[in-house]
């Protein structure tokens, strides 16, 4: 079993070290690729394995549960780590077209395996320490690829960005150590069954919000998401569509991991918490994308207001909220990691990302239109494409709940949405250039490199879009296991206690 | 044919169209005219079902788990507009043919029509509310691009996005609505809830539901008070006009009025809202149309005076006014049709649609004043044309409609209505064929070829048809007011028939149509009057709402995201203190399980140093060298700090990582100004004292209240204690826990630090490369350097010490399974050793003893502590099992061997690695011997002060 649990994580560490050994030849990004591939393969094996055992869990150095550092795979883990393995391996083909040599012998594939490692470390843990250790995997190296042969703008970015993250870290290390004085374990499934023994609910409560802060910081939720604008527009394409598909998505599923397993003992009071803040987090980010004219910078914006309807889906824990939370996910990685993709042939082709001084991709590049307009709309939340049901799952469970006011807001901000994705479609796409440059794809140094991810993901999102059932079906047997932790206690530690 | 192939041909026939292009030009549009005409040819197969009155329904489970499956049902209300959409299409796409030029990409705009056209039949087929919502966003989506077709156009692309924004707005509305409905009847399938009339009304969500409904009915049908974008969405080509503002699109939202009908209507509220909101917009578009120039424009507004007019006959909730509403459906998609494509001939031919510019053209064009003629004088409502048949009904409906308690408000204002219907008409007609032949046309005009004008020609037979013989239209409109009707209320005895007797009606009508004429008349004047009123623009004021919500997004955003770190974290901080606080009020805190242990004065001490180190940083903090000296001592206590608590590991480590730390810091200050200079103001220091203050208290008060409380139940450290030896084969159970216990933390962090070093490095290879690069050959060390570079007494001092370094390394990496110590305290050991021999004997002298590249150390370490982990895969046991046994070399004594060691040399390894590479990465900063390979262009710093001083 632990095979399955670790391959995923190894594969990146030694592609990543082979990566850096010859990051000099070109061999560098195919090595990449093929650890990408190769864990994609592994994250689908333990798909097919956790599809059928539900719950997988592996001790790591054969210690038992709650004693050593375990690692578990329930559906949610499984499907973001599969969710991962298909990010990377696009990201790391359109990385051939997009890394110039001097960041490859920097070390940026090396860096990128280690990231995609590190988030697949968050999603696979089963031990909040660990769960520490690869958040600083993710924050070094994403570091690391915000800056890497960067200017002046790119580390005054990447310094804000760790500097910010480091205060959730320092918070979260502050968390961990006071759960710990009161539980004495570290392992969630065991947290799970300690933290229902403390009597000092106000004091768990405190810690609770403390998790909350660290993890919103991560997941950047309204009021801490100043590190997001400020450094996902520097970096180059390929890293802020790994970036803007999953570094947040940690955070999030942190935060549901918690808010589900451990965190459950005050729902009336954390989750209404985090409804406010899911709230705040969908109005703000959408105002600040429509007061964006750049196109990388109004898509950032939108990963906030996006992060929100994920975290109402966590607020309102009902299971259908917990379905559209978790079809939430899968959908906007695929979609927004994509859209980041395309905003970097954009660039290419037009020579910039200031939407008003762009223009014509529609009439000579009108293939790069088509899929343009697929993950576009998907995020503004049209049919049949996965956006829809992402969204329409949500709305119908504040409905149900009949938080009118909620759902309103839910539908405003995605009329919003589709006001900016309009904008960024009529500007770049429809306009003709300013300058009168007809950008052809033909252009691009490596344009089946370029294409082919953003095409892939594309014909992900019409999957999810035209037939959602099997994707609902699968979020709904993931959000009984988040309401229903006793399997995956069981499989940590064993007997049931 | 089955119901799902007429919904899916046209979506499967799109692509077609798109990926023909190149086959020219008729192939194009003959696909997609073929593709249409077997959705048609399938309809009509349905056509003698639907005449016995049977409902044919077709159903597919596509996401049972959310209650939505591909339901289709077809009845006579449904089979009557999927004939107007597929009918009219099919002229449509015979129209555009010859209309579109030969720049424009045919392909794209077949594609996009058939899109839009398999939407709009899935519409008006679906059983289901909520696969209807889809196809309701679809053609939302499928007509932005159809309007935005010609992009290059400016008012193209705004006319698109307005559209979108409001129709989009309408359908996120009905998504609510929608789900509200479906919640109150149990159901989404409309064959259910338009079995439940009462159920449906008795609900307290009745309202809302009927609101978010009709929210969306309302901004497809471009009811007031969202009119505004379908004039704009007149940039369109005019196939795409016609198509979609005649028979199609904005009918959509009628569609829906009528479909809901038997269950929504008849109450209060429903009344009020839609009867007065048809009746505004019917008067306001009419009077709008007639001041238009554009012809387009004037058909626009027209349409939206008659979509208003069908929607107040909805909103009475009688059995007749939904038969006249049927009927007027049916005669306005005829003529308006065929009045906008004449209207594109006319265009087409004249190359201008401004009325002011033509005039004269009934010699010109005879064929298209045919047309023109009989279709607006029926839409004016003059007898033996259709038009006149429905606007008689509306008349007559008006006049027994009682609305805000007054018999007369409706029949005066549809009176008024109709006047300025017929007043445009009549401009239509008299302004563009009439009056003197021009000699100043943009272009020649003349009649077109067959292609363009046939399709309108074909539109005036029923229009002519129905109005002489109303009858033959008669069994068809019953069949359909039947199907809206449903069970909720009888069918009308009425009958259409032309002469009804001396009814009001008959002299509302005389009015209207002599008004008409009046007001024709008196256009100059009256034109005048109009161009001096002042009057809201509803384009203006949904462009200030849609800037004032982006100037407040500016406003809201741009100073909160200005860029201020000290901003950011303290915002940060005052989030976690306020959601502490307020977590802390919430919940029960018990008393404490322990005392307060007493204070030893030693600690005492202790920490009163480290405040003051603490405090005095505050102070000193601009002096960059003694706050380098103060964050020591604080490291130093905290060193101590450990000691005291029994943790001499963490002791030596903290101890050793403070001593690098500290020389690392150092050889970055070398390039940096000695002090930092005042960024922030009195104030905003005086509040960041106040945040931190209070981030720093609400620390200790959460640290003291734990402190005082036990776990709830043992931890898991006892767990190490007791199995650190007999598990783990070593007796220091820090030193256990980290490489075995949980290795796998160590493991990840050793690649966190391997990382942070490859970082260091990269960045000084960008920083050299860069302009910075020539800074720093260009620099001057702002002190005089010392004349002795390497101090013998340092050089001879540190070479001796060297081994004795590496022993202590040696000793305690291996002393470290048992007693203090370990691979990350010996790394650092013989870092610092290495280090200097760096400081004392110069870079160039140590570097050229060391044999192995640092990045080659740092890999081999992390791979020796990843291979150690995956070698028990082999033994088939979970990542990073150790193992050990003892063994007895003599003279030794009996020794222990781990996997773990093994491990333990891979951290070992990886932090020496780091540790150097970080610091030849900062000396090569301060190396200008061997310059670096400069890639910025420039090798000298223009900002040099003495060079311009020589200049």
């Amino acid at each position: 079993m632990s095979w399955y649990l670790t391959l995923p994580l190894v594969i990146p560490f030694v592609a990543s070290i082979i990566a850096y050994l010859l990051r000099s030849s070109p061999l560098g990004a195919w090595v990449s690729i093929i650890g990408s591939g190769l864990g994609l393969i592994a994250s689908i094996a333990l798909m097919v394995v956790v599809l059928d055992a539900g719950v997988i869990a592996g001790q790591m150095g054969n210690w038992p549960a709650p004693f050593g550092i375990t690692l578990v795979a329930d559906l949610l883990s499984a499907v973001m780590v599969l969710i991962t393995a298909i990010t990377g391996f696009a990201v790391a083909i359109y990385a051939l077209g997009d890394i110039t040599e001097r960041q490859a012998k920097l070390g940026y594939h090396a860096l990128f395996q280690i990231l995609l490692a590190g988030v697949t470390g968050a999603f696979l843990t089963g031990d909040l320490f660990n769960l520490y250790v690869w958040f600083e995997v993710m924050l070094i190296a994403s570091f690391g690829l915000l800056i890497l042969n960067g200017g002046k703008e790119q580390i005054d970015g990447g310094v804000k960005y760790v500097a910010l993250n480091l205060i959730s870290t320092i918070l979260f290390l502050t968390g961990i150590g006071l759960l710990y004085g009161m539980t004495g374990t570290l392992n969630f499934a065991d947290l799970a069954l300690k933290v229902e023994e403390v009597e000092n609910q106000g004091l768990l409560t405190v810690v609770a919000m403390m998790f909350m802060v660290a993890f919103g910081v991560k997941a950047a939720v309204f009021p801490l998401f100043f590190w997001l604008p400020a450094a996902y527009h520097t970096p180059s394409f390929a890293v802020s569509a790994v970036f803007a598909g999953l570094l947040t998505k940690v955070g999030v599923y942190a935060l549901i991991r918690m808010f589900t397993m451990v965190f459950d003992h005050d729902i009336g009071f954390t989750h209404t918490v985090l409804l406010w803040v899911a709230c705040f987090t969908m109005v703000i980010g959408v105002l600040g994308a429509a007061a964006q004219s750049d196109f990388r910078k109004i898509l950032s914006f939108h990963i906030i207001s996006q992060i929100g309807y994920m975290i109402l889906g966590l607020a309102l824990m009902t299971p259908l909220a917990l379905v559209g939370a978790v079809f939430y996910l899968v959908h906007h990685i695929i979609v927004k990691a994509n859209l980041f993709l395309i905003a970097g042939i954009a660039k290419r082709l037009t020579g910039g990302t200031e939407v008003y001084q762009i223009g014509g991709l529609y009439k000579s590049a009108p293939f790069l239109a088509i899929l343009f307009l697929i993950p576009a709309f998907s995020l503004a939340g049209f049919p049949p494409l996965s956006g829809f049901w992402a969204k329409y799952i949500i709305v119908k469970a504040t409905l149900d709940l009949e938080m009118w006011f909620v759902a309103f807001i839910a539908l405003a901000v995605g009329l919003m949405t589709i006001y900016s994705m309009t904008k960024i479609w009529a500007e770049a796409f429809w306009k003709p250039h300013p300058e009168g440059i007809e950008p052809e794809l033909k252009t691009l140094p490596n344009k089946a490199a370029q294409l082919i991810p953003v095409a892939g993901l594309a014909v992900l999102t019409i999957i999810i879009g035209l037939n959602p059932e099997p994707f609902v079906v699968f979020a709904e047997r993931t959000t009984a296991q988040l309401l229903d932790p006793s399997p995956y206690i069981a499989a940590v530690l064993g007997e049931t206690p | 044919m089955s119901l799902f192939f007429i919904v899916a041909l046209p979506f499967f026939g799109a692509l077609l169209p798109g990926l023909m292009n190149a086959a020219g030009r008729s192939a194009t549009a003959g696909v997609t005219f073929t593709v249409t005409l077997a959705a048609f040819i399938g309809l009509l197969t349905n056509l003698p079902a639907i005449l016995a009155g049977d409902v044919v329904m077709a159903r597919v489970d596509w996401m049972p788990a959310l209650g939505l499956n591909f339901t289709l049902m077809l009845d006579s209300l449904g089979f009557f507009f999927a004939l107007l959409i597929l009918g009219i299409g099919l002229l449509i796409i015979a129209y555009a043919r010859q209309y579109l030029s030969s720049k424009d990409h045919m392909g794209e705009f077949f594609t996009y029509l058939l899109l839009f056209q398999g939407a709009m039949v899935g519409i008006v087929l679906s059983d289901n509310i909520l696969l209807l919502l889809i196809f309701w966003e679809l053609t939302s989506l499928s007509s932005f691009l159809l309007i935005g077709y010609w992009k290059h156009l400016p008012e193209g692309r705004q006319g698109a996005r307005m559209a979108l924004t409001v129709t989009g707005m309408g359908g996120l509305a009905m998504i609510g609505g929608m789900l509200i409905l479906g919640q109150i009847v149990g159901s989404y399938d409309l064959s259910v809830i338009l079995q439940n009339r009462e159920l449906i009304q008795a609900d307290p969500l009745y309202v809302p539901a009927l609101i978010l409904i009709l929210l969306g009915c309302f901004t497809k049908s471009a009811q007031f008070p969202f009119h505004f974008w379908l004039p704009h969405a007149m940039a369109a080509p005019t196939p795409v006009s016609a198509y979609l503002h005649s028979a199609t699109m904005v009918k959509a939202g009628i569609f829906l009025m009528a479909r809901m009908w038997p269950v929504l209507s008849g109450t209060p509220e429903w009344f009020v809202i839609v009867t007065s909101a048809g009746l505004i917009t019917m008067v306001l578009g009419a009077v709008i149309a007639l001041f238009k120039h554009d012809l387009k424009a004037l058909l626009a507004f027209s349409t939206v005076s008659h979509l208003g007019l069908i929607t107040m006959l909805l909103g009475t909730g009688t059995a007749f006014g939904a038969m006249a509403a049927v009927f007027h459906i049916l005669n306005h998609a005829t003529f308006k049709a065929a009045l906008f494509m004449s209207a594109g001939i006319i265009d087409h031919e004249a190359h201008t649609r401004d009325i002011r510019r033509l005039g004269g053209l009934r010699t010109l064009m005879p064929i298209t004043f045919m047309i023109v003629s009989l279709a607006a004088l029926s839409m004016a409502g003059i007898p033996l044309l259709n038009g006149f048949l429905s606007k008689e009904m509306m008349l007559e409906e008006a006049n027994h409609t009682v609305l805000f308690n007054s018999p007369w408000l409706v029949p005066v204002l549809a009176t008024f209505g109709s006047l300025f219907s017929a007043a445009y008409c009549f401009r239509l007609i008299g302004h563009v064929f009439f009056g003197p032949v021009r000699d100043d046309y943009p272009a020649k005009p003349h009649d077109p070829g067959a292609g363009l004008w046939l399709p309108p020609a074909l539109l005036i037979i029923p229009v002519v048809v129905i109005g002489v013989a109303p009858f033959v239209a008669e069994p068809f409109v019953k069949l359909v007011t039947a199907s809206v009707l449903g069970s909720a209320a009888e069918m009308p005895s009425a009958h259409l028939k032309i002469w009804h007797g001396l009814v009001p009606a008959l002299y509302m009508s005389i009015i209207a149509v002599v008004g008409g004429l009046v007001m024709l008349a008196i256009f100059t004047p009256a034109l005048r009057i109009w161009e001096n009123t002042p009057r809201p623009e509803a384009k203006v004021i949904f462009e200030t709402i849609v800037e004032a919500a982006a100037k407040l997004a500016q406003a809201l955003i741009l100073p909160l995201h200005n860029g201020a770190f000290s901003r950011y974290a303290a915002v940060g901080t005052i989030t976690i203190v306020v959601a502490g606080y307020y977590a802390w009020t919430t919940g029960t805190i018990g008393a404490p399980t322990h005392a307060l242990q007493p204070a030893d004065p030693v600690l005492i001490s202790g920490w009163g140093m480290l405040v003051a180190a603490t405090i005095g940083m505050v102070f000193l903090h601009r002096n960059r060298f003694l706050s380098l000296i103060l964050i020591g001592i604080v490291g130093l206590m905290v060193s101590i700090g450990f000691v005291f608590l029994s943790a001499p590991d963490l002791a030596m480590t903290q101890f050793t990582v403070e001593v690098v730390t500290i020389i690392l810091m150092l050889l970055a200050l070398n390039f940096l100004p000695n002090r930092t200079p005042i960024e922030s103001s009195v104030l905003r220091r005086v509040r960041d004292v106040g945040v931190a203050a209070a981030g720093g208290l609400a620390s200790f008060a959460l640290a003291y209240h734990y402190m005082l409380r036990d776990p709830v139940a043992s931890s898991i450290s006892e767990f190490h204690l007791a199995n650190s030896y007999k598990g783990g084969g070593g007796t220091n159970v820090v030193n256990v826990i980290l490489v075995d216990f949980r290795g796998f933390d160590t493991f990840g962090e050793i690649i966190v630090l391997s990382i942070a070093a490859l970082l260091i490095y990269a960045l000084t290879e960008t920083l050299l490369g860069g302009p910075v690069g020539a800074k720093l050959l260009n620099r001057r060390p702002d002190q005089p350097r010392a004349g002795d570079m390497h101090p013998m007494m340092m050089v001879v001092l540190t070479r001796g010490m060297m081994p004795v370094v590496m022993m202590v390394g040696f000793y305690i990496f291996l002393s470290g399974h048992n007693e203090p110590g370990g691979g990350f305290i010996a790394g650092l050991i013989v870092s610092i050793g290495m280090v200097m021999q760096y400081m004392a004997s110069g870079f160039s002298w140590a570097s050229a003893r060391l044999k192995y590249p640092y990045h080659g150390v740092i890999g081999a370490g992390v791979l020796v502590a990843g291979f150690t982990g995956i070698g028990s895969w082999f033994v088939d046991k979970p990542f990073l099992t150790s193992d050990f046994t003892y063994v007895r070399i003599p003279p030794f004594e009996k020794f222990e061997l781990a996997t773990a060691a093994l491990f333990d040399v891979g951290v070992f390894l990886s932090v020496v690695g780091a540790v150097m590479l970080s610091l030849e990465s900062f000396s090569r900063l301060a190396r200008r011997a061997d310059a670096p390979q400069v890639l910025h262009p420039m090798d000298i710093d223009p900002s040099r002060e003495d060079l311009k001083e020589g200049v």
